[in-house]
This record gives C-alpha cells, sequence and structure tokens, in this order.
C-alpha cells in the first residue's frame, strides 16, 4: 500500500453518468489484486474531505497515445516502455459532491490515490475453490460490476468457466458488459425498468439459473448493493453454494484506525464487527450478518 | 603518520555560535527554535501529537509517514474490557467536516499492553493512553491494568465522547462527576493525567477548572461537537446511534474560542484540538493559548498532516524568531473579549 499524488490519464465518459478513471501509478499498478480497492482524494476541495473507496476496475499497460475524452489540449502522448502495468482505472457512477468532482476531472490533473487497499479475493484462495468447483457466476448490481472485471480475467486465466448476471436500474446502468466478453460464456442482463435484458432484479434469472442446474457445483462472487447482495445470499444458500460478497461501504480511512467501515459478522463481544477495508472487502457470505444494514 | 587534516564541516561549537539566539531584536536567519514543550514532565520532542481514535495504535501509518518524528502518538480510546462498538452506519462526511459515533470499540486494556504497546515503545514519539470507563470503578480498573505497561507516557481520559449512553459524556457534563472520575484516576495513575473535555457544556471554564481541582495534570480540549445529520430521502438518520460527534476544519473556530476560554480559566497545560489540518491552525491554538496540539479527523484523509504541521510550526517559529513556549499563549487581544 502507498500513497501517492498520481496524474489522471483519461476521464472517459460512459452511459448514465458512468465515468471511467484512468491514471498513470506503475507500483501501485503492479501491487493491484483482484478485489482489493482505492481511495481517492480530491486534491484542493476543503469541504470534500473523505477520500473515496473505489474498488480496482482494471489494471492495464501504459498505452501508447492515450487519448483524454474531456477535450484535447491536455492530450497526452505517453510512450510505451514496458508490458508491466502502468495504469490503475476505476468504474465509478456520479452520485454525490465526491463523485460529481471527480467527473470534472481532466487528463493532466492529480488525484491523491491510496492504493491498493483490502483483503481482495485472493485471501480467500477462491482460484482453488473456483477450480474445483469448475464454475463461477459472478452476479453484479449496478456500479458493483466494477469489482468483478479483475477475477473474471484472472479466473479466465486459470480456465474456469464463468457467467455473469448483471442487473441495474436501467439500461444505460449497464456499463463495462463488453469488457466480460472475453471471460465469460453467458452474460444476463436485467433491469429493473425492463429497457434492457430481463425485467426485475438480477436475482430472478440468477435464482432460475440454480434450479434449472441442481447439481452444478459452482462458486458464486457478488458485489452491489446492500439489498442486491442481501438476496443473493439468500439464494446461495437456498441452493447450497458458497459465495464470495465484495462489499461496499462509507470509509473514513481505509487504514483500519477510524472504524468507520465496520459490518456486522458472526462473531461475539469484541468480534462482532470487522472492517471492510481492512478485514475486507471481500467476506464469505456466511461470515456476514445480513440483518443490519451496512448502508444509510 | 600523517596526522589527519582539519577539512570538512565546520567544528560544531563555531556553528553554535553562529545560531545563537539574538534578544536584542535583531533578526538573524540562523535562530533554532526550541520546538520541544514540556507538559506534566512528559518532554515532547514537538508540540504536535495526533488524536485519540484517528491513528489507531500507531502501527497502522508505520508505512506512511516517519513515526519517530511526531511529538507524540494518542492511541485508540483503551477499556477495562474490549468494546465492539456501535451498529453500522458509524460515520457520514458533512461539509468539511465528518460524523462518527463509532462507540468506543477496541482490544481492552489487556491485549493493548501486550499486543500494542511494545511497537510504540520503541518510537520517540510519546504515548499517551486514551482511558475509557463507564463507571468511575471502570476508569480505575482500567487504568490499574495500564499501570503495569512500560512506555506509557500518559493517561489521557476520555470523560467527553458522546457515542456512548451511560459514562463517557455524563462524566464530561456534570462538574461535580468530572471531579470525581477525575480524582479517582488521578489516585490510580502511575503516569501523567490528561483529561479531554467536551465541547458541549455552557462553561468551559467550569469543568476545566474541575479537573484542575481534582488533579489532572493538563487538559486536551476539545472532543467533538455533538451532530446529527438527516437522510431526506428516506427520513431516517444517516447514523446509527442518531447523534454522532462533529469533527474537522468545520469545528476549528469553535474549538479555538474554548482553548482560549479554559487557557485562561486554569494554570495547567492545554493540548489543543478541532479541525486541524495544516500548521496556521496549529498555531491558532497554540497563540490562544494550547502548549501542544493534536491532529486528528486529517490523518484519514491526509496521514501526512501532522508532520506537515510540525515543520509548518518550526518554519513559524524561525520567521518569527521565537521558540514554541513563547507562541503558547501569546495571544494580543486588540478590544474584545472572547
Amino acid at each position: 500500500m502507498r500513497d501517492e499524488i498520481v496524474t489522471v490519464v483519461e476521464n472517459r465518459v460512459l452511459t448514465g453518468g458512468h465515468f471511467v478513471l484512468s491514471v498513470r501509478s506503475p507500483q501501485q499498478a503492479a501491487a493491484a489484486r483482484p478485489g482489493q480497492f482505492a481511495m481517492i482524494r480530491l486534491l484542493g476541495h476543503s469541504d470534500v474531505l473523505l477520500r473515496r473507496p473505489m474498488s480496482i476496475y482494471d489494471v492495464k499497460m501504459e498505452a501508447k497515445g492515450t487519448v483524454g475524452s474531456n477535450g484535447s489540449s491536455k492530450r497526452k502522448r505517453i510512450a510505451r516502455r514496458s508490458r508491466s502495468p502502468a495504469l490503475l482505472e476505476f468504474l465509478y457512477k456520479v452520485v454525490g459532491r465526491g463523485t460529481e468532482l471527480m467527473s470534472r476531472l481532466e487528463p493532466g490533473d492529480h488525484v491523491g490515490l491510496l492504493a491498493p487497499l483490502g483483503h481482495g479475493f485472493f485471501a480467500e484462495d477462491y482460484l482453488a475453490e473456483a477450480r474445483e468447483a469448475g464454475e463461477v457466476v459472478h452476479v453484479a448490481g449496478g456500479i458493483g460490476i466494477a469489482a468483478l472485471l479483475l477475477p473474471a480475467r484472472e479466473l479466465a486465466q486459470a480456465g474456469v468457466e464463468q457467467r455473469l448476471f448483471f442487473g441495474g436500474r436501467t439500461r444505460t446502468d449497464l456499463v463495462g458488459v463488453a469488457e466480460f466478453k472475453p471471460y465469460v460464456t453467458a452474460t444476463v442482463l436485467a433491469t429493473e425498468d425492463g429497457s434492457r435484458g430481463h425485467q426485475g432484479y438480477v436475482t430472478s434469472p440468477f435464482e432460475d439459473y440454480l434450479r434449472r442446474r441442481p447439481d452444478r457445483s459452482m462458486l458464486v462472487l457478488a458485489c452491489g448493493p446492500w439489498a442486491m447482495l442481501e438476496a443473493t445470499v439468500a439464494i446461495c444458500n437456498r441452493y447450497h453454494r458458497r459465495c464470495l460478497v465484495s462489499m461496499e461501504n462509507r470509509m473514513g480511512c481505509a487504514l483500519g484506525v477510524c472504524l468507520g467501515c465496520s459490518i456486522r459478522v458472526r462473531g461475539e463481544g469484541h468480534g462482532a464487527y470487522e472492517r471492510v477495508c481492512t478485514e475486507g472487502p471481500v467476506f464469505w457470505a456466511e461470515h456476514v450478518v445480513w440483518g443490519e444494514r451496512a448502508e444509510a | 603518520m600523517a596526522k589527519p587534516k582539519q577539512e570538512g564541516p565546520r567544528p560544531p561549537a563555531v556553528r553554535r555560535q553562529s545560531k545563537r539566539i539574538v534578544d536584542n531584536g535583531q533578526r538573524t536567519t540562523d535562530f533554532v527554535p526550541r520546538l520541544e514543550v514540556e507538559i506534566a514532565g512528559v518532554l515532547f520532542q514537538n508540540p504536535v501529537l495526533t488524536a485519540s481514535g484517528t491513528f489507531g495504535y500507531g502501527r497502522e501509518f508505520a508505512e506512511l509517514l516517519d513515526l519517530n518524528r511526531l511529538g507524540g502518538i494518542c492511541v485508540k480510546g483503551i477499556s477495562a474490557d474490549p468494546l465492539p462498538g456501535n451498529p453500522p452506519p458509524r460515520i457520514y462526511e458533512t461539509d468539511s467536516g465528518m460524523l462518527n459515533a463509532i462507540g468506543l470499540q477496541n482490544v481492552g486494556a489487556r491485549r493493548f499492553l501486550e499486543e500494542k504497546l511494545p511497537f510504540l515503545r520503541t518510537l520517540r514519539a510519546r504515548s499517551v493512553v486514551n482511558v475509557f470507563g463507564y463507571s468511575t470503578e471502570d476508569y480505575v480498573r482500567c487504568i490499574e491494568i495500564l499501570n503495569e505497561g512500560e512506555g506509557i507516557d500518559a493517561y489521557e481520559l476520555n470523560i467527553s465522547c458522546p457515542n456512548t449512553h451511560c459514562g463517557g459524556i455524563v462524566y464530561g457534563s456534570d462538574p461535580k462527576l468530572t471531579e470525581e472520575v477525575v480524582a479517582a484516576s488521578k489516585r490510580a495513575a502511575r503516569f501523567p493525567l490528561f483529561v479531554k473535555l467536551s465541547p458541549n457544556v455552557t462553561d468551559i471554564t467550569v469543568f476545566a477548572r474541575a479537573a484542575e481541582a481534582a488533579g489532572a495534570d493538563a487538559l486536551t480540549l476539545v472532543n467533538t461537537f455533538v451532530g446529527m445529520a438527516i437522510d431526506v430521502e428516506t427520513r431516517g438518520p444517516r447514523i446509527s446511534n442518531l447523534t454522532a460527534g462533529l469533527s474537522g476544519p468545520a469545528i476549528k473556530p469553535l474549538a479555538v474560542r474554548l482553548v482560549h476560554q479554559a487557557a485562561r480559566a486554569v494554570r495547567i497545560p492545554i493540548i489543543g484540538i478541532g479541525g486541524i489540518a495544516k500548521w496556521q491552525d496549529a498555531l491558532e491554538f497554540l497563540i490562544a493559548g494550547a502548549r501542544a496540539i493534536q491532529v486528528g479527523t486529517a490523518n484519514f484523509y491526509a496521514p501526512e498532516t501532522a508532520l506537515r504541521v510540525a515543520d509548518g510550526i518550526a518554519d513559524y517559529c524561525r520567521r518569527h524568531q521565537m521558540h514554541v513556549d513563547q507562541v503558547v499563549g501569546s495571544f494580543k487581544a486588540a478590544g474584545g473579549t472572547a
């Protein structure tokens, strides 16, 4: 984990108020593992104090002549130096003042970046578990998709068959689907308003899938809003499938000291809460107590 | 054998001579300010400490900054027995500030001694252990356990946490109870006792005097201001505890005023805290009468803040040809009172 000031390479506009922020940070990029996250600090805004936790969406090699989407005046040419990772990417949706300010970042701007953070999927030895199961099913809700691209790539490299269930409120929420194409054998989409894919929650087609294949062993990876995770975990329990969840929460420090991101887990006394930033963000679903909401 | 040549840097004596303090008002760029401050017999190498609850047990920040350059570290509030803390959500960001209601989740005094103190002991930064309890007996029991620890420089009695239902703020908002818990803790304590006061009182001087009368060696002020935030969509609270402590730059002017008031009411040293994010903030507290300061919320988003503040204070002292202890309480009131 390193605390750096990094340069924005690109801030790509997607549909529905979504963006992909790309920053150059070779050391942090090289250290990043699937399921880890970063804290982004907006510089020069004294009213927005805290850093914003963001899943590490993608890690990329340095691209030749990367083009900024926000005006060509700051267009930068970066020479390809090596084939080691140099860029970290963050998929985000504008939901409040912090992400609104983020969306205004342009190539050449600077942000503070504390990364990589947390126990990602690697900490759970999920690769071994996934190989044994033979299939991994990703269940993503909205911006939760951002936590699943790196594990999908790693699992594909390990030869594990994968399937993606991805839901959002409306079709413009279903961003980044194409990125998963090389890694998954099937993608099932759902929108609450029916503008794309199944109408309703993504958990319905996911449950249908489990119902149709009672004998198939699989590992489920899920990331999304609390209610969607809770429903996904309930379905996994009903069909006896193991599930790893990547949790989101408001965070003060992400260093494990403010204890602001703690969630209720199966433990007694002092062990009743664990920090999303340090013990997580990836937890086995059965370790989390789902009755108590983590979000306001 | 050839005699070694007298080369290289000038002999230290000469250097020191050239940096001697000039007392006759003449300016000299060589002025070396004394940054050390002494509080209740504890010598801090500079007046910058990190605040309880914002810096863990120190080690969490070891990768990010040189802990040996800090004046001191106040560790997360410790109770005799481990505490689980409050249900989530526990924090919420507000404009230039944040609300928290963590509920003093901590490992307990014994595990602190076994697992956390050995590391703190290795540092040049002084270790101040924040102590919390639900009753006077709790405070005393916690101190008695901690007394066995080697490497504790002082206690900071937390009688001002706004986020636990009994204890904490109850002691900090009744002067009689403040006296009772401070006196009992002082009797039990093997190390100097700082008392962290609540700002959520009508008259801070009453509590400052009560703590001083009961034997406090120094005062830390202030803890967080009780606040609240509502989610207008759900019309529910942003924090499960309903009320929470407000910290960050938003509270700084409130805290400076309370430090200024308290500094004129008591003779014991004051450690100022409340929204310090840059060196100018720290100097406001020192000038208002604080002998040292604590950096709190800023540690969350800019861990290098405490060291930047320490450097800024040193630069200021050089520029103004003052030692830190000369800056303390040097406020020039141009008419009007706080």
